[in-house]
């Protein structure tokens, strides 16, 4: 299958608009996607696997009256498949219902350079370069510890492209690639298997580091080993990125978003100014953020990507906004629009989500905690009050911290508190930052959390 | 179509040698929506065609997918997987082998009473709508109603190098409604899900006013509900609980891969693993539940699997290719959310088998525990450790049901919890939901209600 060029891409969706049109659209916009990707898998040890997946098709919503109709095809070969896309977007829009706060569609703004987001090396890689990346990884790991298993795992390489236009006169093209490794594990000894361990390296780049994923995966499986119970005590707990990701995407990461603040569902309605988090706590929404995982020159609704100060010295400063949202309040969108390919309607969602770092290094953080854990992993974060911010998961894996010293690795310790709450607790932070998901933070001392053990 | 689909799968076993060779060809129809606070946010219809190819070659696993039934690229494609395989293999310590199987030759034609592709979308929006209307009229203190609606149609043509040839229809109606609210600086949140296979007769049945009402009374009652104390208590978990427990905390311990993967399983087929109250089941043909379906995408036919016996563990959910490990049989559990996708090993309906106690009866001899009667989202590990997030419960006190406690939590070891299930209740019910493992399945989980005599529960702050 051949990869369809920029300017076959924006023809596409600049042809979709002009239909819609044509149809009887008011307005119209159209969102083309097309992503290649190519994975090696490791299952249970080896390399099991290789697959390569080319996905691509048009979304169209059409406005007619106030009110979307939206409507999908990944069929791109027939003239045909399109035109009953677009009559089935305005019979969707026909169907709906007027939408007094519907304003129009993002109008056109000047673009902005993004860096380090393509890289050609990457998307020239073959199966036989992936399934070396992934032996690279898969050795280390064995080298390192003897009782540990890789359990699965692999090395993947895309490349995506999207092209964006609607009636206002917005078009653009964008295209970017996305290489990574991963490694999960266990440790196993005698009746003792530990909870799965996990390690990865996403760039934009080709300069991924799959010894280091190995290793690491390795070294955290074989030090979960020999797991004690904890006793139930409020105490230190250090946060790192995966553990951390997992309690903000379902809480705090909504509650800066302009839609749940409209519609009552953010703690964060009428806090503008005030004080939410300890005053070491910065944070930018970036989504210009160089080399970063969610960086693009424009968001789902062709709005150019920005840099938002959310956080400021622990002050509430901004909301990220889609076009809804903002012309809503009257307000510019923050380009904050994002979409599941060709397949979703926007929605407003963070970039990256840019947790400023301190200046400290892990290992002086795990230093100056007399007592308290090291929380790698946190099962059941989906499951939080995404309302309130209240959480009540499992620490697991998670090391007890002795004297400023790792001392064992802990079992089934529960953690309950609030996410909001525990913003203000934030204590200190390191500066080994790092990109996981939408997430680029450092690792993050909170005090006084409830940990419920035996 | 299905010559063209033949000479392609063939086609891989000639020219590049494919041990084995399949094709899984699709034509989806989806309709969804999403209301927020009844307003539509758009109506959405969209077509998704496409293949997906699996070929063995030389014992490792090759995968292609595209978005295109056009016979120039399918061609391309699946010799691309056996490129792909062939490379993949280079490193092959155990090749990868299946398990013999009767190849099946079937069309599966449903028929439902209500076909959502025939249902005008006008009807589906007032559908939602009068949902949403019953969630927000019912208290003012309810301050937001996000309703998000799906149905699926299409069919999905499975054809493997062994002579297998399965044509089937999808159908799937599911919809979440979830619905929060606000008293002072307290922040509730509540949600339901529905799914069928059936049709859109499922609405008939949870209809607006029952599932609206469902939603948003839990919401109301949270507001004055208080976080549960932490430690480890006596619970009772209702059906919808148990159906989450088992699924998560059971359940994916018994996926043979994940079995395989070193889950605390591997060593306990044929030994006590729960009490002798424990019967567990997966289950892919019950009627109309939201995960039953005919063949699975690796062309086994579905079945009901018995897990575990009485506490025993007796069976795990097998792939061919976990199958040949064990020298067992195949399940049919195997399943692929699309064309995008590989298939892996799923849960479809698993539950646990009611036996004698009303409900009176199990919660009469707590003095001091919880009432867990619906979850939030769920867990597990491979090292056993699981943990189920609570929406709704209620303390036991004296044995009787108490005061109302919000965001609870349970966690613990599968095994050491399975043996404290003491007592198992006569009823049944059977909730929908959707599972994630790298792809979305859905799924089904239920049971009656249970006692555990003692579980961890994550208390507030």
């Amino acid at each position: 299958m051949v990869v369809l060029k920029r300017e076959e891409m924006l023809s596409l969706a600049e042809d979709t608009v002009g239909s819609a049109l044509k149809g009887g659209a008011d307005e119209a916009e159209a969102f083309a996607y097309q992503g290649l990707t190519n994975n090696v898998v490791i299952e249970r040890g080896q390399i099991a696997r290789s697959s390569r997946i080319i996905d691509r098709g048009v979304g169209i919503r059409a406005i007619t009256n106030k009110a979307v109709g939206f409507s999908y095809t990944n069929v791109l070969e027939s003239k045909e498949a399109i035109e009953e896309t677009v009559r089935k977007a305005l019979s969707a829009a026909k169907a709906s219902k007027p939408d007094g706060d519907w304003h129009s569609l993002a109008s056109r703004k000047p673009s902005v350079p993004v860096e380090k987001t393509y890289d050609r090396s990457i998307v020239e890689l073959h199966s036989e370069d992936l399934v070396k990346v992934a032996s690279v990884m898969l050795d280390a790991a064995e080298k390192t510890d003897k009782r540990v298993f890789p359990i699965e795992g692999g090395a993947g390489a895309s490349y995506l492209s999207t092209a964006i236009a609607n009636s206002n006169g917005v078009a653009g093209f964008d295209h970017g690639t996305i290489i990574e490794c991963s490694l999960a594990t266990v440790g196993q000894q005698r009746d003792e298997v530990t909870p799965v361990c996990f390690e990865f390296n996403a760039e934009r780049s080709y300069n991924i580091d799959p010894e280091w994923v190995g290793k690491e995966a390795a070294r955290l499986a074989a030090s979960a080993l020999k797991a004690r119970k904890m006793e139930t005590k409020s105490t230190n707990v250090i946060f790192t990125q995966f553990a951390f990701q997992g309690l903000l995407y379902f809480t705090l990461v909504n509650a800066v978003k302009a839609d749940y603040v409209q519609r009552n569902q953010s703690v964060f309605k009428g806090k503008m100014g005030e004080k939410v988090a300890s005053e070491i706590v910065t944070i930018y929404d970036d989504g210009l953020f160089s080399g970063g995982l969610r960086t693009w020159k424009f968001d789902g609704e062709g709005v150019p990507q920005q840099k938002t100060l959310i956080i400021e010295q622990g002050v509430l400063r901004n909301f990220i906004y889609d076009n809804y949202a903002a012309k809503k309040e009257g307000k510019e969108s923050t380009g904050n629009a994002t979409r599941a390919g060709y397949l979703s309607t926007p929605n407003v969602e963070a970039t990256n989500f840019h947790f400023m770092p301190g200046n400290k290094s892990p290992e002086e953080l795990v230093s100056e905690v007399d007592e308290g854990l090291l929380v790698y992993y946190l099962q059941g974060a989906h499951s939080s009050n995404p309302a309130s911010g209240e959480f009540s998961v499992v620490a697991n894996p998670a090391w007890k911290i002795e004297n400023g010293e790792i001392a064992y690795a802990t079992k089934g310790a529960m953690l309950a508190g609030n996410i909001f709450q525990a913003l203000k607790n934030i204590s200190a932070l390191a500066d080994n930052e790092r990109k996981i998901g939408q997430l680029v933070a450092p690792w993050v001392l909170v005090e006084n959390v409830k940990v419920i053990g035996k | 179509m299905e010559d063209i689909l033949i000479k392609v799968v063939d086609g891989a076993s000639q020219k590049f040698d494919a041990e084995y060779a399949e094709v899984r060809a699709q034509k989806l129809s989806k309709t969804m929506l999403t209301l927020k606070e009844g307003r539509v946010e758009a109506a959405k219809q969209g077509i998704e065609n496409g293949a997906a190819f699996r070929v063995l070659v030389n014992g490792a696993w090759g995968f292609a997918s595209v978005g295109t039934l056009n016979f120039e690229t399918l061609n391309e494609a699946i010799s691309g997987a056996c490129k792909m395989a062939k490379a993949a293999s280079s490193r092959l310590k155990t090749p990868i082998k299946l398990i013999e199987t009767k190849a099946v030759n079937d069309k599966v034609v449903v028929r439902p009473r209500k076909d959502p592709s025939k249902v005008p979308i006008e009807d589906k929006i007032n559908t939602t709508l009068a949902m949403n209307n019953v969630i927000l009229g019912y208290d003012n203190r309810v301050k937001s109603c996000t309703i998000d609606y799906l149905d699926l149609t299409g069919t999905s043509c499975f054809i493997n190098n062994e002579g297998a040839y399965i044509e089937q229809d999808k159908l799937y109606v599911w919809s979440r409604i979830t619905a929060t609210a606000k008293q002072a600086d307290v922040f509730t949140f509540s949600r339901e899900e529905i799914g069928s296979t059936s049709g859109s007769e499922v609405f008939d049945v949870e209809t607006p006013e029952i599932v609206g009402e469902r939603v948003a009374k839990r919401a109301v009652e949270q507001l004055k509900a208080k976080p549960p104390k932490g430690g480890t208590f006596p619970v009772v978990l209702g059906p919808n609980v148990v159906g989450v427990f088992v699924h998560e905390a059971f359940g994916h311990l018994a996926e043979a891969d994940l079995t395989l993967s070193g889950s605390i399983l591997l060593d306990k087929l044929g030994k006590k693993i729960a009490s002798e109250v424990v019967t567990l089941y997966d289950d892919g043909t019950m009627d109309g539940a939201f995960g039953s379906f005919k063949y699975d995408d690796e062309g086994t036919p579905t079945q009901k699997t018995l897990l575990v016996k009485e506490g025993i563990v007796v069976g795990l959910m097998h792939s061919r290719e976990t199958a040949q490990k064990f020298n067992a049989k195949p399940t049919g559990n195997m399943r692929a959310e699309d064309f995008r996708v590989e298939p892996v090993i799923r849960m479809r309906n698993t539950f646990m088998e009611p036996k004698d106690y009303s409900f009176e009866e199990l919660v009469n001899g707590i003095k001091f525990g919880y009432y867990l009667k619906s979850f939030r989202g769920g867990q597990a590990n491979l090292d056993g450790t699981f943990q189920v997030g609570i929406q709704e419960a209620y303390e036991i006190v004296n044995g009787e049901l108490g005061k109302s406690v919000r965001n609870a939590s349970i966690s613990g070891n599968t095994l050491e919890t399975l043996f404290k299930v003491d007592a198992v209740g006569k009823d049944f019910e059977l909730w929908p939901g959707r599972c994630g493992k790298g792809q979305t399945a859905f799924i089904c989980g239920g049971g009656p209600h249970v006692r555990v005599k003692g579980v961890l529960v994550g208390g507030g702050a």
